[in-house]
């Protein structure tokens, strides 16, 4: 046992997160039990996105900005192509906006399958990785490796590939299958359905920390729908803007010794994005199936409350897109054009949609030619960084008695509950930096 | 008009279209598929036909070099287009098939090649036009002409029912009639379609045809109907014939005779080497053999896919390619197609379907490329004396299987005997022969390693029961191989080729010149030769080698160099500290010595150029070039000659060679690119 | 894990995660493959750890900080082949589309907050620093792809990857050429095929994500686009992709546009 005067002062190292999508590190100095400060760091190289996309085409832009993230691709091309559309004033059939939900569908069942399996069960049940973890649960990694894989054949059926699809064109789709192409998936996300509703089952078991926090929830909201590509822009405590008016209720300032850009409230508080608020604020929408499996499982307020309890979040969300997923493709009938004509206007671009891992906002200055002469991306990591400093800050109290490893696993555990996706945090500095004098 | 259909037109009315495609799929209780025209990505494409309404109807083609597009014309013609951009090779010759399992558990029993065995379905191939029926003769002639035959190519073609149309809408890019193919339709079809404005005449081909017509129930077409489908065939042939009245395939046939051609540079600055007139090609042939597996799993297969001689690993071999530039490969495309195909096959290898001008993204035309090269070579560059191959007729020739055309065998199982290590990176394995493979001298075999490859070996002894092979580890099959010890299994394909000719040589004397490891396919002419001395007259051998340690058999040559009755001699690039012997190139070794032309046979194998200089100096010895024999190398990927891989002008290595006179290799040898 | 496995690692530099993520992505094999092969660093999958020295490392991303420089070459001391996955570590990525910005505009951007940026002024493949065995191209790698690169170390196999135009792959498939047919423009004929023709079969044109092909012939393309009615700059923009810092797009894109990139300027310099 350690006596707590050997912790009057503490410095937490984790050079190198694992079990998170990019490179980023955490860094942790407390005193006499309080934490003086909590800094996530990305050291992902700079990529200058907001600068490649400068002096390209639409289609370009969107081909372009899914290389931002190799976990969420269509994110990226979601927010950019409806950023694209609102601007040039162009409508696109009803089939092809129920293929881009059914895309988004595939997306995160993807992402969250990876998250939940493969990235965030590990700490629940003390394993290094998945890997280690199936040679205990073979059936339960099994599980969620099929599921993971379906997402991927929705996305692969829609766009030719999983990773950075290349179907998404401003104003529907370069192609839309034929309705016999979609035979073979419709059988198996029977199973998606099945194995989701598990996961559910399953993930309400696992022991989380007891940890909560009161915070500012934000996502779209729609009046109709479960938030995707459409509705405004909503927080639990006020916030209320259309979807492509991000800048009026949030901004982004440049923090030291990261790479990345914070954003805040116009009030300067921190927020979270995210399936948790997504579940919240839209439990309503949710598809009647994945409704009466939260409302079953009584983790509606624990996932507000507690970050850890994210994973029943996702789970939620798994069983919300592959039920969505059966609904679009039973109603499938091909439309009659993969894509309507349009033409560039000039003017401001800008979009919000959800991606997995929250609001994604994007906006893009085009000239009459349909170039972009200057863009801003905001994914929802940025959004959350903030939040999730000041959660560790609030986190590790509660663990004074604990051991260097065991306080190091804990905030671990606590940062990885918010899926960070680093590689997607670090695009912005070229806009901060043209914009110094 | 064939004489099947003579006398037998019947009319099948617009609207009755559809009764035929329901009687093709369940004519006679058998359910057949129906592969035909349909619009798809902007084309006609063949594709599965489920009713009348799938057909292109009131669709037009618009096509010239690098452009293809459908127009609505809306009226009610189902067959008004020229052909697409499939092929029916795809249903015959699928781009990629399994055509063998394997098995590597350890020990011989679990070492396993397994040829899959064909099973192809009852189709109906419906709209094949002239030149594509021409195709099918062509491909007939390539994967069941010969000593081999592609089991699964004879089956489906044998399962297909051809429902064949006559041209009546050319494209701008058709000259079916400079080769002979069409428009019109001879022979080869089950039902000949011709269209005409309220219908079809139909004729049955064979019997199988005629029983469609039976239970079609049609009328005979009256003598107007009749005549207007006639004409308009005849027309369309007019059409064709006036519009390419410059393409000549006769004089085509020389275009091999032109290598170093200007235009052929000029040709290769367009060339994207794509391989996409090659895919388009319906009589292109050329395939790989891929080793296939998953991670550490003992089985997997070995599956052919569509190859094309633009790709880069076409003609390599370990240490290059034989054609490196795009140039090369061009001129081996072309020259194939309207020339080496003759000697190889009989007839040309185009149909004049004009695919190939039309899905080439640059617009190569290669009636322009013929025009430019078969007709404005100079007579200086002529390679040959003029002196061409026979006429062979163009005309339609059935052919079915060969009499004795036995399908690929699949590797047998032997095992190693006894590993002897020769140099650094070359093993010999002596191997227990599985029953039933036998071997001569110069002939090779296919080594297969399961999941890793069957590269071609040589054989380098031949003793009942056993033989050797000598490998080199310049790949990871090779080195596999070398890597196996005594009691591992390999298989053993073959043995393959036309093998050297001892025999023929008895009297004679003989003089053997290897360069590295050329000596290897050379030692049983040694062996057979020095068992059997009295039957021949001086023997002498001349080896060379880069440097003393990449001498093989060195304890063996010294055994032959003890010999009064032969002449034995070796001579390194580069010598080493324990090197007493000559330095320098092989053919200082025998250069000096006059040869009597009419009784002195000589076999040689090494380097390309080793032998090239050897030739050299036994022919300004006094020998002729046919007493010459070389043993070539070329890729070699499936043995016997159907892959296309290995060919050297109009030779196919694997099975016209390896062993050839110098007479034979004369116009090749040493020509860059060939 | 078999005991005396090959161990392997899986490292990133600048990139997007997405070809380490096609690891994982091989969901029906991925335990045998942790079966065949020892993982011993994957940071994105496991909090497992070893600085090597590693049987097989797979590098994601392009070099672009001066640490990265340094990190490669231990790297390479570590791994005993050394396998570039992706465009980013095979060609520089798409973030090497600011090799040709302006030199001088973009210093005084990046020393404006020299404090808080480290960046090289390129992003370039890991070829340019250290000795590569092999590489998988692909923006992001074809898993396919990698699971035969995998096999193929598994049992000694040459991988059966090769340098094809994707024309070859788009016509085996059965797809309609989108060029010639429609008149889109496609750079499957300069392009490695490996990706299976998905931009064709999807009806639009590939934009060379798989990277050139070693012998691409890029005066005959460019010149067809450019007769078909392109500008040199809708041209360039076809090749200022993902590979575009690869030869023989690098000069394709530098022809076109009037400028090299970074590495030509300091050269003449």
């Amino acid at each position: 046992m350690h006596s707590s005067d050997e912790y009057a002062e503490r410095d937490i190292d984790i050079s190198m997160l694992t079990r998170v999508e990019g490179e980023g590190s955490l860094r942790l100095r407390m005193r006499d039990g309080v934490v003086e400060s909590a800094r996530l760091s990305i050291f992902e190289a700079p990529r200058y996105f907001e600068k490649l996309v400068e002096g390209r085409k639409p289609d370009e832009v969107i081909d372009i900005v899914a290389r931002i993230c190799g976990i969420c691709p269509v994110a990226y091309q979601m927010s950019a192509v409806h950023a694209f559309e609102d601007c040039f004033g162009v409508e696109v059939e009803d089939g092809v906006r129920a293929l881009r939900r059914l895309m988004y569908c595939g997306e995160w069942i993807e992402s969250h399958a990876l998250h939940v399996y493969l990235l965030h069960a590990p700490d629940f049940l003390g394993y290094a990785s998945a890997v280690e973890m199936a040679e205990d649960h073979a059936d339960i990694v099994g599980r969620g490796l099929q599921l993971k894989r379906l997402g991927n054949d929705i996305l692969a059926l829609l766009g030719g590939r999983a990773i950075h699809p290349v179907s998404v064109r401003v104003g529907g789709f370069s192609r839309v299958p034929r309705r016999g192409e979609l035979d073979a998936l419709r059988h198996m996300l029977d199973h998606a359905v099945e194995w989701s509703a598990e996961t559910l089952d399953w993930v309400s078991t696992l022991d989380a920390p007891a940890f909560e926090r009161d915070v500012e929830l934000v996502s779209l909201v729609h009046p109709h729908e479960y938030p995707m590509n459409h509705g405004r822009i909503v927080s639990t405590r006020g916030i209320d803007v259309a979807t492509g008016a991000w800048r009026d209720a949030f901004e982004e300032s440049q923090v030291p010794d990261t790479n990345a850009l914070h954003a805040r409230t116009r009030s300067g508080t921190t927020y979270l994005v995210g399936p948790a608020a997504r579940v919240t604020q839209c439990a309503d929408r949710l598809h009647p199936r994945a409704g009466a499996a939260l409302r079953q499982s009584g983790l509606g307020g624990a996932i507000a409350a507690n970050p850890y309890w994210s994973i029943a979040a996702r789970a939620v969300e798994l069983l919300h897109a592959s039920s969505e997923a059966v609904d679009i493709l039973d109603a499938y009938t091909r439309p009659d054009v993969a894509s309507v004509a349009w033409e560039p206007r000039a003017g401001v671009a800008a979009w919000s949609t959800e991606a997995p891992r929250g609001l994604l906002f994007h906006r893009y200055e085009v000239d009459a030619s349909g170039f972009v002469r200057a863009a801003q991306i905001v994914p929802p990591t940025s959004q959350n960084q903030g939040r999730i400093e000041d959660d560790l800050v609030a986190f590790t109290p509660t663990m004074r008695d604990a051991s260097d490893a065991e306080l190091t696993h804990g905030l671990e555990q606590l940062v990885r509950s918010y899926d960070p996706c680093i590689s997607c945090a670090t695009h912005f500095l070229d806009v901060e930096i043209e914009e110094v004098p | 008009m064939s004489e099947a259909g003579q006398g037998h037109r019947y009319f099948l009315a617009r609207h009755r279209l559809a009764d035929l495609i329901d009687v093709l799929r369940g004519a006679g209780g058998r359910a057949r598929t129906v592969i035909g025209p349909t619009v798809e990505q902007g084309a006609i494409v063949y594709a599965e036909i489920d009713t009348a309404a799938d057909l292109p109807v009131g669709w037009r083609d618009e096509q010239a070099p690098g452009h293809y597009r459908l127009r609505r014309e809306g009226d009610e013609r189902a067959f008004a287009y020229a052909v697409g951009p499939t092929a029916w090779k795809r249903h015959l010759f699928p781009p990629a098939r399994v055509r063998m399992e394997v098995a590597a558990e350890p020990g011989a029993d679990g070492t396993r090649f397994e040829p899959t065995q064909p099973a192809a379905s009852a189709t109906v191939l419906l709209g094949a036009r002239g030149c594509e029926l021409a195709a099918m003769r062509v491909q007939d002639r390539v994967f069941r002409g010969g000593p081999y035959v592609d089991d699964h190519y004879a089956d489906a073609r044998d399962a297909a029912f051809v429902v064949a149309v006559q041209c009546t809408h050319p494209a701008s890019t058709c000259f079916c009639t400079s080769m002979r193919s069409g428009p019109g339709v001879e022979a080869g079809y089950d039902l000949r379609l011709t269209e005409i404005a309220d219908g079809f005449v139909v004729e049955a081909g064979t019997d199988a045809g005629g029983e469609v017509l039976v239970s079609l129930r049609l009328d005979p077409a009256d003598e107007e109907r009749a005549g207007e489908a006639h004409a308009a065939v005849a027309a369309c042939a007019e059409t064709v014939t006036h519009r390419n009245r410059g393409v000549d395939p006769i004089r085509a046939r020389d275009l091999d005779m032109y290598p170093e051609h200007p235009r052929w540079d000029e040709v290769a600055a367009r060339c994207l080497a794509c391989t996409n007139c090659t895919m388009v090609c319906p009589t292109c042939f050329c395939s790989r053999d891929v080793q296939q597996s998953v991670l550490a799993r003992p089985d997997g297969t070995v599956e052919r896919q569509w190859d094309s001689c633009f790709t880069a690993e076409f003609a390599a071999v370990a240490g290059g390619s034989f054609r490196s530039r795009i140039r090369d490969r061009y001129r081996q495309w072309l020259t194939h197609k309207f020339s080496t195909w003759w000697p190889q096959f009989g007839t040309p290898g185009c149909v004049g379907c004009g695919r190939c001008i039309v899905w080439c993204p640059v617009e190569i035309d290669v009636r322009e490329e013929i025009a430019a090269i078969g007709t404005s070579a100079p007579e200086s560059d002529a390679q040959d004396g003029g002196e061409r191959r026979g006429d062979v007729d163009l005309g339609p020739q059935a052919l079915t299987t060969s009499p004795g055309g036995v399908p690929e065998p699949p590797p047998r199982t032997g095992t190693v005997e006894r590993v002897t290590t020769e140099t650094s990176d070359t093993v010999t394995l002596r191997v227990r022969t599985p029953p039933g493979l036998e071997a001569q001298p110069g002939q090779f075999v296919l080594a297969a390693v399961p999941r890793v490859g069957a590269p071609p070996i040589s054989v380098s002894r031949l003793e009942p029961g056993t033989l050797e092979l000598t490998v080199r580890s310049v790949g990871p099959a090779t080195a596999a191989l070398c890597r196996l010890g005594p009691g591992d299994p390999l298989g053993l394909a073959g043995a393959y080729g036309r093998g050297w000719p001892i025999e023929a040589a008895r009297g004679n004397d003989v003089i053997v010149v290897a360069g590295g490891i050329g000596l290897a396919p050379l030692r049983p002419v040694i062996d057979a030769v020095l068992a059997d001395r009295d039957s021949y007259g001086d023997v002498s051998v001349y080896v060379g080698a880069r440097t003393p340690d990449d001498m093989i058999y060195s304890a063996e040559i010294g055994t032959w160099e003890q010999r009064r009755d032969v002449t034995a001699a070796r001579i390194v690039d580069r010598a080493g500290p324990d090197w007493l012997g000559p330095v320098g190139v092989v053919t200082q070794l025998f250069a000096d010595t006059a040869r009597e032309a009419a009784s002195t046979v000589a076999f040689v194998c090494g380097p390309e150029r080793m032998m090239q200089a050897s030739v050299d100096a036994l022919v300004d010895s006094g020998m002729r070039a046919e007493s010459i024999w070389l043993t070539t190398e070329r890729h070699m990927e499936c043995g016997v000659g159907l892959c296309g891989h290995c060919q050297l002008g109009p030779y196919f290595v694997c099975r016209d060679g390896p062993v050839f006179t110098a007479a034979e290799l004369g116009p090749y040898l040493g020509v860059e690119g060939i | 894990m078999t005991r005396g496995a090959p161990t392997v690692g899986v490292v990133k530099f600048a990139s997007c995660d997405g070809c380490q993520l096609s690891l994982l992505d091989l969901e029906d094999h991925l335990l045998e493959i942790t079966g065949t092969f020892d993982i011993v660093e994957f940071a994105e999958a496991t909090s497992r750890r070893s600085p090597g020295p590693y049987d097989v490392l797979l590098v994601e991303g392009s070099v672009s900080t001066e640490e990265q420089a340094a990190e490669i070459l231990e790297l390479r001391a570590q791994a005993r082949t050394l396998v570039t996955i992706g465009a980013c570590a095979t060609a520089g990525g798409i973030q090497a589309l600011r090799n040709w910005a302006d030199h001088d505009e973009y210093r005084r951007a990046v020393y404006a907050h020299p404090e808080y940026v480290a960046s090289l002024a390129t992003s370039t493949p890991v070829s340019s620093h250290v000795r590569v065995d092999a590489e998988l191209h692909g923006c992001p790698i074809d898993r396919g792809e990698l699971l035969e690169l995998l096999s193929a170390l598994a049992v000694g196999r040459r991988p059966q990857i090769r340098e094809d135009a994707v024309c070859l792959a788009c016509k085996r498939r059965g797809v309609v050429c989108v060029t010639v047919a429609r008149g889109i423009p496609c750079l499957g004929p300069v392009t490695n095929a490996g990706c299976g023709a998905i931009c064709p079969a999807m009806d639009r044109g590939c934009y060379g994500c798989f990277g050139p092909r070693p012998e691409a012939n890029m005066p005959s393309l460019t010149g067809s686009f450019l007769a078909s009615g392109g500008t040199r700059a809708d041209v360039a923009r076809l090749f200022e992709g993902f590979t575009a810092y690869a030869e023989p797009f690098r000069t394709t894109v530098s022809d076109l546009r009037g400028r090299g990139p970074e590495e030509d300027a300091d050269a003449q310099q």
